[in-house]
This record gives C-alpha cells, sequence and structure tokens, in this order.
C-alpha cells in the first residue's frame, strides 16, 4: 500500500497529534508523499481531537466519511465514534481501553463496551486489532506512551504504508533522546501485542 | 518547530504547520515588524514568532486587540519596514476601522494581514467569509491551500505589498493553517532596503480634501495588482474540454483529489485561484469563453461566483454558472463528499451510493471542560451558590465560556471579544433583572474595559466578574498586557489592572476565587447593592503557572468520609477529577490539581497523604 487516507481520533492529553506528526514524518522519510491535518483549540481542554494523515499524494488532508483506509483510535469510545469514517474494507487499529469523559465518570452515562465496536465493524472492516494501550504503555514505563504502542500496532498488522522498522527510525531520530528507550518499548509492546490482538 | 525556521537554506524541506510555513514564508519577504491578537486558528503564527523573537531579526508583539495591532503596524509600515498582522476572521471586525482607510494612506514598507477564517465554525462564533473584507477596503488578496503555499503566498504577498506599497490579505481557513505538510525554504534575505518616511501629510492624512485623491490613487493601484494576478503563477489553468471548474482556497484540493481518484483529470477544464483579487479579468473571461458550463467551487459566500456572472454579462460570454446551490452550500466547510456531488452532477455521472457504518447517536459526548484546578470552576460555583438561577448571565469569549455547560449554565448570551459588560448593562436596562457578567483579563483589556466605562458613565447596574487567570488561557497561554510573567520570564511592564478599573471610578474587591468563603462573602456583598460593582476573581491558570514553572506543589485531594455526603459536590462542582468507582464516589489522584476547592465544600473530603501521589 502506497496510498492511505488515515484517520486518527483520541482525547485531548493522549498525544494524537504527537502520534501524526511522528507519522508524517516517517512517510517523507519513505520518500512518500504527505499531507497531514489537524483541528486544535476547543478540543484541547479534554475533548475528542481528530487528525488525518494521507499518504501518497492526496492534495487534501481532509477525509469525509467512508474515506478513510485506517482508522486509528487512541481511545475505544472514540474509536466507535469514529467508525462512519472507515470506507468498506478499510482496517481498524484501536486502543481497547478507555478514558472515560465526565459523563461516565459521574455515573450519568455509560461506556459501551468493546463489543459494540467489533460488532458494529465485523463484515464491513477487512481488520480489527485492538491492544490494551495504556496498560501495555504503563509495561514500558508510562501511560503517555500509549500513542506510540498504538503506532506499533499499526505498523506491525501492516496498516500503515511503512514497518515498524521505520517507526523505530523515527522514533530514535525525532523524539528526545531521554524518552526514546522507553518508546522503543512501547513500540515493541505494540507490535508484539499485534499478533495477539487480531479480532476479525 | 525549533530554530529551523530562521536557518534553513534554500532547497532544505521541512514538515511544516501552514501556521509555521506562513512564518517562513514572511521571513522570506523580509519581514521585520509582527503584531497580533491571537486567536485560532491563526494563533501558531504569532506564537513562534514570539518563540523566535529573542535575536531575530523582527520586533513582535502581542497587541492589546487588533485594531491596536493593525494600527501600530500601520505606523511601522509608514516608517519603512516590511509588516505581518495576524487575527482570527472575527479579529478583523475589531480592526475594520483601521483597515478600511488603511488602504488609502498606503503602507510604503509592505504590510500583510493574515485573515484566519473558520468555516465550519471549529473555535468561533461565526463562520463570515473576510475575502469581502479584501474587496470592501482594496487589499490584494491571495489564498493557499498547502502548506507549501502557505509558505509561498505569504512572501509573495509581503513583497508585492512592499513592491506596490499598498495592504495585502493573506486569507487561509482553519484546515489550512492547520495542514501540515513538506515545504521546501527559499532563500532568507540577507538585507532588506530601508525605506525611509518622508513627510507628506497630503499622502498620507486623509482629510476629506485629500482622501478623495487617495482613494482615486488606490483604484489605480489596485489596477496593477490586477496585472500581476493576470501572470500570477498562483493562478493556474490546466485540462480541456467544454466543462470547466473555477476554485479557490482550500476547496481546490477537494476538486483535485475528486478528478484524480474518479479519473477525471485532464477530461475537464480546471483554473485554480490563488491570488483571487483582484480578479484576474481577462485570464478569467478566456477560460470561460472556452467553456460550457462553469462550475465555481468556493467555501462560504459566493464571491467568485458573482465576479464570474458579472464578467460574463459584461462581456457577452455565454456560458452556464454554477455554483452555490444543492451540492455546494454557501455555510459550512466543503469536503470531497460534496465536491465530489456537485462534479457527479454537472456531468451527469450517478452519485456513488453512501457506504458506511452507522453508530448510535447517544454515545456518552465528550465536551471539552474546564480543565481540575481550574479558578474559573471556583468562581461560577461561588456565582452560582449566591446568585442561582435569579440572576441572568452574560458572558464573553476564553476558557470561561464552557462555563456555558451544566452544571454551571453560566451563559445566557454572548455577542463578541468584550461585549459581556456592555451587553449585560443594556440587558440590565432594559429587563431590570440581576446581571452578571463574566469576562477574562485579557478579553477586558481587549475591549471590555470601554464597556466597563459607559458602565460608570450611565450608572448601569451590573455585577462584573473578572476572571483574572494572569494569561490569555483560551488560544495557548499568550501573555496580555496585565500578565506578571511569561515564557521569557517577568513582564517588565504590567498594566495594573485593580488602578485601571479604579481609574474608571470603581472600587474593585479582588478575591482569590479558589478561597470559597471569601468569594461568597464577597458576591452577597455585592448582591446587595446597585450599579457598576467589579469583583476581580484572581488566581493563575494552573496550566499556565506550570508552563512558567511557578505551580504551587500540592497533594490531591481525596475522600476521606462518607462518599455519599460528596454527592451534592460531585453534581455541582464537577470537576474532571472526580468520578464514580464501582458506584462509589471517588477523586481521581492523578487527574486532581490539589487545588482543595472541594476540601472546602465537604467535610468528607480532606488533603491527600503523600504517598497517594
Amino acid at each position: 500500500m502506497n496510498r492511505a487516507r488515515i484517520f486518527l481520533t483520541g482525547v485531548g492529553g493522549q498525544g494524537t497529534l504527537t502520534a501524526t506528526t511522528l507519522l508524517a514524518r516517517t512517510a517523507l522519510d519513505a520518500g512518500l508523499p504527505v499531507t497531514s491535518g489537524e483541528i486544535h483549540g476547543m478540543a484541547q481542554r479534554g475533548g475528542v481531537v481528530e487528525s488525518t494523515l494521507l499518504v501518497g499524494g492526496y492534495k487534501s488532508a481532509r477525509i469525509s466519511a467512508g474515506e478513510a483506509d485506517v482508522l486509528l483510535g487512541f481511545e475505544l469510545l472514540e474509536t466507535l465514534r469514529a467508525l462512519p469514517m472507515l470506507r468498506r474494507g478499510g482496517f481498524i487499529v484501536s486502543n481497547a481501553e478507555a478514558v472515560q469523559p465526565v459523563g461516565v465518570c459521574l455515573g450519568r452515562e455509560c461506556y459501551p463496551p468493546l463489543e459494540a465496536v467489533l460488532d458494529t465493524a465485523r463484515g464491513f472492516a477487512a481488520g480489527i486489532v485492538m491492544v490494551p494501550a495504556i496498560s501495555l504503555a504503563e509495561q514500558a514505563g508510562t501511560a503517555k506512551a500509549a500513542n506510540i504502542v498504538l503506532l506499533g500496532a499499526a505498523a506491525a498488522s501492516g496498516a500503515l504504508p511503512f514497518d515498524v522498522a521505520a517507526l523505530v527510525r523515527s522514533v530514535e531520530k525525532y523524539l528526545k533522546p531521554k524518552i526514546v528507550p522507553l518508546n522503543l518499548k512501547a513500540l515493541e509492546l505494540g507490535a508484539q501485542a499485534a499478533a495477539t490482538g487480531q479480532a476479525a | 518547530m525549533g530554530k529551523e525556521l530562521l536557518t534553513a537554506t534554500a532547497g532544505e524541506t521541512l514538515l511544516l504547520l501552514g501556521n509555521e510555513a506562513i512564518v517562513r514564508g514572511a521571513l522570506e519577504g523580509g519581514v521585520r515588524f509582527v503584531t497580533c491578537y491571537p486567536g485560532t486558528p491563526s494563533s501558531e503564527v504569532p506564537d513562534t514568532f514570539f518563540r523566535l523573537s529573542q535575536g531575530a531579526p523582527y520586533y513582535f508583539e502581542y497587541s492589546v486587540n487588533e485594531k491596536v495591532a493593525l494600527e501600530v503596524a500601520g505606523g511601522a509600515t509608514l516608517a519603512g519596514l516590511a509588516c505581518l498582522v495576524t487575527m482570527k476572521h472575527v479579529g478583523v471586525n475589531v480592526a475594520a476601522d483601521p483597515l478600511m482607510t488603511l488602504a488609502y494612506v498606503s503602507a510604503p514598507g509592505g504590510l500583510v494581514l493574515l485573515s484566519a477564517d473558520d468555516p465550519g465554525c471549529h473555535s468561533s462564533q461565526n463562520e463570515q467569509d473576510n475575502r469581502i473584507y479584501a474587496r470592501l477596503g482594496g487589499l490584494p488578496c491571495f489564498e493557499p491551500a498547502t502548506a507549501q503555499e502557505c509558505k509561498d503566498m505569504a512572501r509573495d504577498a509581503l513583497l508585492l505589498s512592499r513592491e506596490l506599497e499598498t495592504p495585502v490579505m493573506l486569507r487561509t481557513t482553519t484546515r489550512v493553517n492547520h495542514v501540515r505538510g513538506p515545504v521546501t525554504a527559499a532563500e532568507l534575505p540577507s538585507d532588506v532596503a530601508e525605506k525611509p518616511f518622508v513627510k507628506n501629510p497630503a499622502k498620507y492624512v486623509p482629510l476629506p480634501a485629500s482622501a478623495r485623491p487617495m482613494h482615486q490613487r488606490l483604484l489605480g493601484v489596485l489596477e496593477k495588482a490586477r496585472a500581476v494576478a493576470e501572470t500570477s503563477p498562483h493562478n493556474v489553468e490546466r485540462g480541456q474540454g467544454e466543462i470547466g471548474f473555477v476554485s479557490s482556497g482550500v476547496a481546490r484540493n477537494y476538486l483535485s483529489d475528486v478528478l484524480a481518484e474518479d479519473g477525471l483529470e485532464g477530461t475537464v477544464r480546471v483554473l485554480e485561484l490563488g491570488m483571487t483579487y483582484p480578479l484576474p479579468e481577462e485570464r478569467i473571461a478566456a477560460f470561460l469563453a472556452k467553456c460550457r458550463t462553469v462550475v465555481v467551487v468556493e467555501e462560504l459566500e459566493p464571491v467568485l461566483e458573482n465576479d464570474l456572472r458579472a464578467l460574463a454579462q459584461k462581456r457577452g460570454i455565454e456560458v452556464a454558472i454554477v455554483g452555490k446551490g444543492e451540492h455546494l452550500p454557501r455555510n459550512g466547510e466543503y469536503a470531497t463528499a460534496n465536491v465530489r456531488a456537485a462534479v457527479d452532477a454537472v456531468l451527469g455521472r450517478p452519485a456513488p451510493a453512501a457506504d458506511t457504518l452507522a453508530v448510535p447517536g447517544d454515545l456518552p459526548r465528550r465536551p471539552p471542560n474546564l480543565c481540575a484546578g481550574c479558578p474559573h470552576r471556583a468562581a461560577y460555583y461561588a456565582v452560582r451558590e449566591v446568585f442561582g438561577d435569579e440572576a441572568v448571565y452574560s458572558s464573553d469569549i476564553g476558557c470561561y465560556t464552557l462555563g456555558f455547560l451544566p452544571p454551571f449554565r453560566a451563559a445566557d448570551f454572548l455577542l463578541c471579544m468584550g461585549s459581556s459588560i456592555s451587553t449585560g448593562a443594556g440587558f440590565a436596562r432594559a429587563s431590570g433583572k440581576p446581571v452578571v457578567a463574566f469576562i477574562g483579563d485579557s478579553t477586558f483589556f481587549h475591549s471590555g474595559i470601554t464597556g466597563l466605562i459607559d458602565a460608570v458613565a450611565y450608572d448601569h447596574d451590573i455585577l462584573v466578574v473578572i476572571l483574572d487567570n494572569r494569561t490569555t488561557a483560551m488560544t495557548g497561554h499568550q501573555p496580555n498586557p496585565g500578565v506578571d510573567t511569561t515564557i521569557f520570564g517577568e513582564n517588565p511592564n504590567p498594566v495594573d489592572l485593580m488602578a485601571l478599573i479604579r481609574a474608571c471610578g470603581i472600587e474593585p474587591v479582588k478575591v482569590n476565587p479558589l478561597n470559597h468563603k471569601a468569594t461568597v462573602a464577597a458576591l452577597q456583598a455585592f448582591a446587595g447593592q446597585r450599579g457598576p460593582r467589579v469583583l476581580v476573581a484572581e488566581y493563575p491558570c494552573p496550566i499556565h503557572a506550570r508552563r512558567v514553572g511557578q505551580a504551587k506543589k500540592t497533594l490531591p485531594a481525596r475522600v476521606a468520609g462518607d462518599p455519599e455526603s460528596c454527592l451534592a459536590v460531585r453534581d455541582n462542582l464537577a470537576c474532571p477529577a472526580f468520578a464514580m468507582e464501582a458506584g462509589v464516589f471517588t477523586i481521581n489522584a492523578e487527574q486532581c490539581d490539589g487545588c482543595m476547592y472541594c476540601v472546602q465544600l465537604s467535610a468528607a473530603i480532606k488533603p491527600g497523604k503523600k504517598e497517594a501521589r
């Protein structure tokens, strides 16, 4: 695959935009034309953060409903919310774990189960990979690396137009030296989990 | 993005945000003077200039508002410096007064106004189309669509402005400001020629007698700009056939992707306009003459569409022009989906059936929320406790607009930046109801103070609560005239907010909003009074305090007593650190900022122990 529309969604503070930029740099280093989009502003106060990465020569950085080849969900509920973005035959790589919204924290709303994503997308998506990104990131050293865990899972499952080795080079090249070993571990745990996290 | 913007050499490729690319483009155009008022989606432009400002070849300021920003730069361009002024679309309304005369007076050193529009209202109160301002004020207009174009057009706009000595608009939209893509740098000028000011009042002072010839001169300048547009490399034609598309701004991207993906590239005629005002009439007329049908693809107002219709009529060109209508609306953003629908309709192709997943409409929402530890939450809690549903709440623009949400519901109406005091005063006068107006420190300096002066002059019956968090939090913690500290250390010239209010003729009361008892007592005292009153609720934004290294180390709160007794606090304070675990109320130690406000509201909540963190 050398042409792909990738839709990324998560919650403010999860590092969705950092992950997006890291992917964009990886694509550029692989010699692939890339454009990426993000929405700032109100989203930064604990709201939903959505971004896009279009590889292979697209002009527009926006993705319409039903256009995403890949849906990268950094949070389970946001993966579910973003399912209408996916095209038939697209690929889902998602964190299986939750960052509870305030209504759920306060007991006013119910958090949907993992099955809600699986049941909705099964038969429509070509592949669904679920990984416990937050737990694996904690295993790597900090929950903050959940974004990198998910990238490792995505690359290992073939959802991205480059492999895990390319991401390893990017982590080494673009992240602060101090946090490189931790993030390499996060990548590795994500990649391993992808093998066991195939849900559909 | 670090220093690369200042150091990258010609030919080097950088991965840049559209807004960062504008910074590089302005630098390549020789910018020496930058003013702004921050506002999404423009903010990364001034923030990048600010971050790089130490030892940089330009002057930079976060001006008190957009009008001041444009006026300060208006002076600097008269003094011969190449200027960039940045703001969001609604900011141009604030700057409209100087803007409408600036082009008469001219811009000898060059001046580019960045207007960052927000179709779709991602972070704005409206989606006005500022291309109309360019036409109203007589400013040539550039509309980039990619990061590379942001860089190239920022540079070319500034160079054209300097050459014609006239202000130029760089008009972007949210998707363009926040695109990220590869940008190939060009050379930075080593030296920018000086243009010393020569006194000539007849040229620079628009008294009626001089304004008339100044307008005449401006019309001549715009004809020169039109000649530039005729041959501009930013206006590009391609393809063949009798069906044509004319497109501008980010809509060009959607059109290109649809044509490429559907295998139509080359089978239709396309004219992409990057320099959109003055209109390259010869070029467009020639394009129209080659087509049977032309579709105009532009977001928001039918600006180009109306121009094209007028041009076709004037030149007697027989062409069907398709614009705003069923597929191409006058509101909201465009995307490949609706552009494809317009393309299919005009080409008589069957529309593809929608094939997308549906999800339940009642998923838990994730609205933006005031942060844990936010002093605004505490202020709203106290105001609600004293005034309840009886008072009417006049709101303003900032993080605190989020007080709109339950449980506070502390926003009953809102017009624009700085409107809360004046609109609240008018409502109070007309209704006789108690009115509380909320306004942030930056917004008060921006344009709230004039409303306060009016309230004093006409004895309006209003309680103003200035939510002073010592920064401009919503747009990314930019300094404002009142701040103590910036990322570069202490503010050498802070404006004294309390003294300013006193000078208006009001004795304000200052409280720490995180002190519940004191805040409620001050509000209760005010509730029994009439006339204009001001409470200054001062406590630094915790995010800003952390960034400038002034955050106090505190312990998280914890539920020590009966969790059931805390449920009213849970519901009325709604802090993001509150959670229910297996049906039992608890405070998430990771999320808690340690502000200790909830501790004051319930005997069952106590400061946590050290090991809890």
